[in-house]
């Protein structure tokens, strides 16, 4: 006979946590599901005494259950003691694998075969999926771990790791230096690892350190309790069984993404993206009714917002009508508005006045707005002007925006009413703003920060496809024909279509006839001809300009191959179309047979020094191709005084952001480890506080808001970012040079343990008059800071 | 478009301090001289040139105020937030002002020499001069070879393979005898990375090819008693030519014993890369001190040219 409760909630993190002892408060019947063997499971995943922020700060919290910033352990000892003294109904160990039904009578099936009604069914999921397991009778065995917090805990040990990616790799290599590891790989390779990780396996291994056995996977894992060593592991390899007597055994096999089961329960997603989340009601009710879906699954991915949800839906399944907690944040929003009267009064009119928003669910609405502001510039102010490196997305509520198309033409203005946007170029090429933009008459504009608009994109294809179309339209006027008739644009615009490629993937090559052309609207291209057997780089092509212009000029087969520096996007017109335009309007075809014979010039002399080809595939080699600012060294220059990373240390709080030691070298030109400030930061990603943000001259840099969490760090390819204390005192010269002590510029090392690390990364000295100080401190001039336009200038050595 | 968007300051990518800005301290520094110079040869006082005379105090003034002021790079370059020029701009004007010096002070001696304290703080000026002299060839000479040692590799990175190398070749050692063993483990010991002034700036004195050398004989002694099947030897190529002569006499002594003759070999390769290895890192250090050591010269000898031109502006202003 299956159990009947009012309220299920599945999954035990803050926001179901919270929901469940809501619930409990009120003296409903309900139940608190959780598939571990512990509440909270992604906090609870966290290494040891890691603090945990409480972001944003000027929420207030609204649960039954505490929550102040804090270490893991302080945090999860309150929240067992809190849940425990309101008498919260929780089951440990019951992961869910079906659910099913609707308001009033869902039916819920537990891994251990039991079933239980629900009435209303909390879905708290979050985003971290479950853990793999071994998957073999024993995976539960106590010798079978499936985390290891730290590697120095065990010594001596014999301990079988399971998994072939970054995490198994990781830490059979540091558990080798003190015990006998044994890894298994279920194939006979280690490339899903990252490349250092894959090299410093496969010698070890070689080494005799660390022995594996590949095309092998787990058959059983027996606890022989009264034995030593008390686990044996026996594997089914391409050569028969194996018995392998062991302490441990350390599983890594990553996480199943929740996104199956959730789909399986009848939620629907709106894009096949990754990135995409359900979409919920303003009661955090999802499709299906009487499924309510809350915390980092419904876009929540701070622990406050997600407890305060927690809290809300209960009340929402009981039908009282709380005041979100959001509230009181956008009444003090809006309230600039003209004639504001109340929150709701100003979503809808939001919601009427800007068609790219009317796709969005009211919840979805809040939290946009939430993120974004609410402007009303006086007439004739800049909004942004050309060549800044903001990133925002800009709605027009009311009133009118002017244009400024070209720089030198002042005249050239193109007017925006109500219900249109700009700011899209900037937001998907990742590059500088491409017209400057000045506030019109009673002028109300709806500003919102990339990363919100991105979620926004990706999670409402309708947006998408507007914002799609407007770009292809805008980027062909301002690149292609900016005095083109509109039947003329919109005739290259039918004829295009937008296409992705991976680094190194080729948009032509070389001999083949030229059908198109490309316009880069994101990433970076190398022109490369081939020549005595080896492609020598012609040149760096970067978004915002396009390619393939000359074959369609010139009538004859490509001259060179188009190759994507990085991940790129191009927008492909039609070579008939493109033709068409040029036969119609003279003017532009007298532009780009300017261009096609510059190029031709500029190929020309490329050719006659291939080695300066030798240098742009290097630096394309290093993720340059991305960057919008590097720091270049010219190591014929570098007396290896290291007084850039000095300037670092003792500009940003004794923490350095910059390795000049480490990174490549090609002939004389070095690539020390420090950002690139990628057009799109592959740190920003991934940040729940969205506290990585860019400037307006283009640094990419971390606000305060940083909660610690280490995703940043994880998420840069090129291993710039560290998590650090920074010290608010500087040391003081004179009392150095003159009585010794602490050495400005010398990373100190020097705090309180158990400061809360934050993420530091360059910020350019974006706070500093005159420039990053890493340049200005070089005595030699080997340090530069370098923008893809000089890249060439780089090759040619001037 | 994008591509013709210049927001840097024109200039060279990367321009060294000493053509900075159009060599502009080159020239200042060359008009301060040719001042001086005019300025000396057209004033005739009348007891002869000296530092007495108008023109002796104005160029003794100028070159006391230009040597506090180069002394102040020492400050302004560990003043990193500073916004007063860059450190490139300093080192530039310190390089060419510093060597204006030679001209403007001598001329302020008026050619006097003596044993006092006025000639000291005169020499002294000269040395400092002298060893930035070899500080501004240093760095234009050094960092490239550097580069070059360096091939990629960083100091870290050969000091982590050489801890390998020695452990690999003790597992290898193993399997031979324990004589060879025992050499393996006193050449481990001798190993000399860096050490002394005189070592980092010349070398080790004893170079690990005495323990290379060393390790051959008790290989040889080992396995002369096998037969002589001469098997091709890999050999690493920057093995010195004396050694690869010797490499292939004792590739000669090996054979019979397959395994044996096997792991001989790879000892050998092995501690030839180890040998390699030490090599480039005492390389590495010793190009890093010559690029250094002229500044543990050139400060220590500043103050004490401040100290005697104290002493030297005192004496004059008490005794004179």
């Amino acid at each position: 006979m299956a159990e009947q409760f009012k309220i299920a909630v599945i999954g035990s993190g803050p926001a179901g946590l919270s929901a469940a002892a809501r619930a409990a408060e009120l003296g409903l019947s309900h139940v608190l599901l959780e598939a571990e063997a512990h509440l909270s499971n992604t906090i609870y995943r966290y290494q040891k005494g890691k603090y945990v922020m409480a972001e944003p700060s000027i929420l207030p919290l609204r649960s039954p259950v505490s929550f102040a910033a804090g270490k893991r352990e302080q945090i999860l000892e309150k929240w067992n003691q809190e849940t425990g003294g309101l008498k919260v109904n929780q089951r440990l160990r019951s992961e869910v694998t079906a659910l099913s039904g609707t308001r009033g009578d869902f039916t819920i099936k537990i891994g251990d075969g039991s079933v239980i009604n629900a009435e209303h069914v909390v879905l708290a999921i979050g985003m971290q999926g479950n853990i793999r397991k071994l998957g073999c009778p024993g995976e539960d065995a106590e010798f079978v771990q499936y985390q290891l917090d730290d590697p120095d805990e065990y010594q001596d040990e014999t301990i079988i790791i399971v998994g072939a990616g970054d995490a198994a790799i990781e830490n059979a290599i540091a558990l080798s230096d003190h015990n006998k590891v044994i890894i298994i790989n279920r194939r006979d390779e280690f490339d899903r690892a990252k490349a250092a990780n894959n090299a410093a396996i496969l010698k070890a291994i070689a080494d005799g350190r660390i022995q594996c056995f590949y095309n092998s996977g787990p058959r059983t894992a027996e606890d022989q309790a009264e034995r030593r060593p008390r686990g044996l592991m026996v594997l089914n390899t391409a050569s028969g069984e194996v018995h392998l007597p062991c302490d441990r055994v350390i599983a890594r096999l990553g996480a199943t993404p929740p996104r199956k089961f959730v789909e399986s329960c009848g939620v629907k997603f709106p894009t096949p993206d990754p990135t995409s989340l359900p979409a919920v009601s303003g009661t955090y009710e999802s499709n299906v009714p009487g499924l309510h879906i809350i915390g980092a699954l419904a876009g929540f991915p701070l622990i406050k917002q997600a407890m305060n949800q927690g809290y809300e839906v209960v009340e929402f399944i009981l039908g009282n009508n709380v005041e979100p907690a959001d509230e009181p944040l956008l009444r003090s929003k809006f309230g600039s508005l003209p004639g504001f009267t109340s929150v709701d009064a100003a979503l809808e009119l939001v919601q009427q006045r800007v068609p790219v928003l009317a796709p969005l669910t009211r919840l979805q609405l809040r939290e946009f707005l939430l993120d974004s502001e609410v402007r009303t510039p006086p007439h004739g102010e800049t909004i942004f002007e050309r060549n800044d490196y903001s990133d925002s997305f800009y709605s027009i509520v009311d009133g009118q925006v002017e244009i400024e198309l070209a720089a030198s033409d002042h005249s050239h203005v193109v007017t925006l009413g109500p219900s249109e946007f700009f700011g899209e170029m900037s937001l998907i090429s990742g590059r500088r703003r491409s017209a400057t933009v000045r506030a019109g008459h009673a002028c109300v504009l709806v500003e919102t920060p990339r990363r919100s608009m991105n979620k926004l994109i990706y999670s409402v294809p309708a947006v998408k496809r507007v914002v799609d179309e407007a770009f292809l339209r805008r980027a062909i006027l301002a690149n292609i024909a900016p005095d083109a008739p509109a039947a003329a644009v919109a005739e290259l615009v039918s004829s295009a279509s937008v296409l992705a490629f991976k680094p190194g993937e080729t948009l032509f090559r070389e001999g083949e006839p030229g059908d198109c052309l490309h316009l880069i609207r994101k990433g970076s291209v190398t022109i490369s001809r081939h020549m005595d057997n080896r492609e020598v780089v012609l040149a760096y092509v970067p978004a915002g300009q396009y390619v393939g212009e000359m074959a369609l000029v010139s009538n004859l087969p490509r001259s060179g191959t188009a190759t994507a520096a990085v991940a790129s996007e191009t927008i492909r017109i039609e070579g008939a179309a493109f033709k068409a335009l040029l036969a119609r309007m003279p003017e532009v075809k007298e532009r780009v047979e300017e261009r096609y014979r510059s190029r031709l010039a500029r190929n020309v002399s490329a050719l006659q020094q291939p080695e300066r080809g030798g240098i742009i595939g290097f630096l394309m080699a290093q993720g340059v191709g991305e960057a919008t600012d590097v720091l270049l060294i010219d190591e014929s220059l570098c007396v290896r005084c290291d007084q850039c990373e000095k300037a670092c240390t003792d500009t940003h709080g004794g923490v350095s952001r910059l390795n000049r030691q480490a990174g490549p070298t090609f002939e004389n030109l070095h690539v020390p480890t420090s950002c690139r400030h990628c057009e799109h930061p592959h740190c920003m990603k991934d940040c729940p506080p969205d506290a990585i943000k860019r400037a307006p001259n283009g640094e990419v840099f971390i606000s305060d808001s940083c909660i610690g969490c280490g995703n940043c760090q994880r998420n840069c390819p090129y291993g710039v970012i560290q998590m650090g204390v920074e010290s608010k005192t500087k040391p003081s010269l004179w009392r150095w040079m003159l009585f010794g002590g602490r050495e400005p510029g010398v990373d100190s090392h020097h705090h309180p343990s158990g400061t809360p690390k934050k993420a530091a990364k360059c910020d350019m000295c974006k706070g500093l008059p005159g420039g990053p100080a890493c340049v200005r401190a070089c005595p030699t001039g080997a340090a530069r800071r370098v923008s893809p336009e000089q890249f060439l200038r780089v090759a040619r050595k001037e | 478009m994008p591509a013709e968007i210049r927001l840097m300051p024109t200039g060279a990518v990367h321009e060294g301090f000493l053509a900075y800005r159009g060599f502009r301290y080159l020239k200042l520094a060359s008009l301060l001289c040719v001042l001086a110079v005019v300025a000396y040869w057209w004033h005739s006082p009348a007891g002869g040139p000296n530092g007495g005379t108008w023109l002796g105090y104005t160029l003794g003034t100028v070159g006391a105020l230009l040597i506090v002021w180069l002394t102040w790079l020492g400050r302004r370059k560990r003043n990193y937030a500073s916004n007063l020029g860059t450190v490139r701009g300093w080192l530039s004007a310190h390089v060419y002002l510093g060597l204006s010096l030679v001209t403007i002070v001598t001329l302020h001696t008026g050619f006097h020499f003596g044993w006092n304290i006025h000639s000291l703080s005169f020499v002294l000026m000269l040395l400092v001069i002298a060893s930035g002299i070899y500080g501004v060839v240093a760095y234009a000479r050094y960092p490239s070879m550097i580069t070059e040692n360096r091939d990629q590799g960083t100091r870290e990175a050969w000091l982590a393979e050489l801890d390998e190398l020695n452990e690999q070749s003790l597992k290898l050692a193993d399997t031979l005898d324990a004589q060879v063993h025992q050499v393996i483990v006193r050449s481990i010991d001798r190993i000399r990375i860096g050490g002394s002034l005189r070592a980092q700036l010349f070398g080790p004195r004893e170079p690990v090819r005495a323990a290379f050398e060393q390790l051959r004989q008790e290989l040889s002694e080992t396995t002369s008693f096998m037969a002589s099947q001469v098997r091709p030897m890999r050999t690493t190529p920057s093995i010195a030519p004396d050694t690869s002569s010797t490499v292939m006499f004792l590739a000669g002594q090996l054979a019979g014993n397959a395994q044996n003759n096997e792991n001989a070999q790879k000892l050998l390769d092995l501690v030839a890369r180890r040998r390699d290895l030490t090599g480039r890192i005492n390389r590495d250090i010793r190009l890093h001190a010559q690029m250094q050591i002229w500044l543990y010269f050139h400060v220590p000898l500043t103050f004490a040219l401040l100290a005697a031109l104290l002493a030297h502006i005192l004496s004059v202003f008490i005794y004179w």
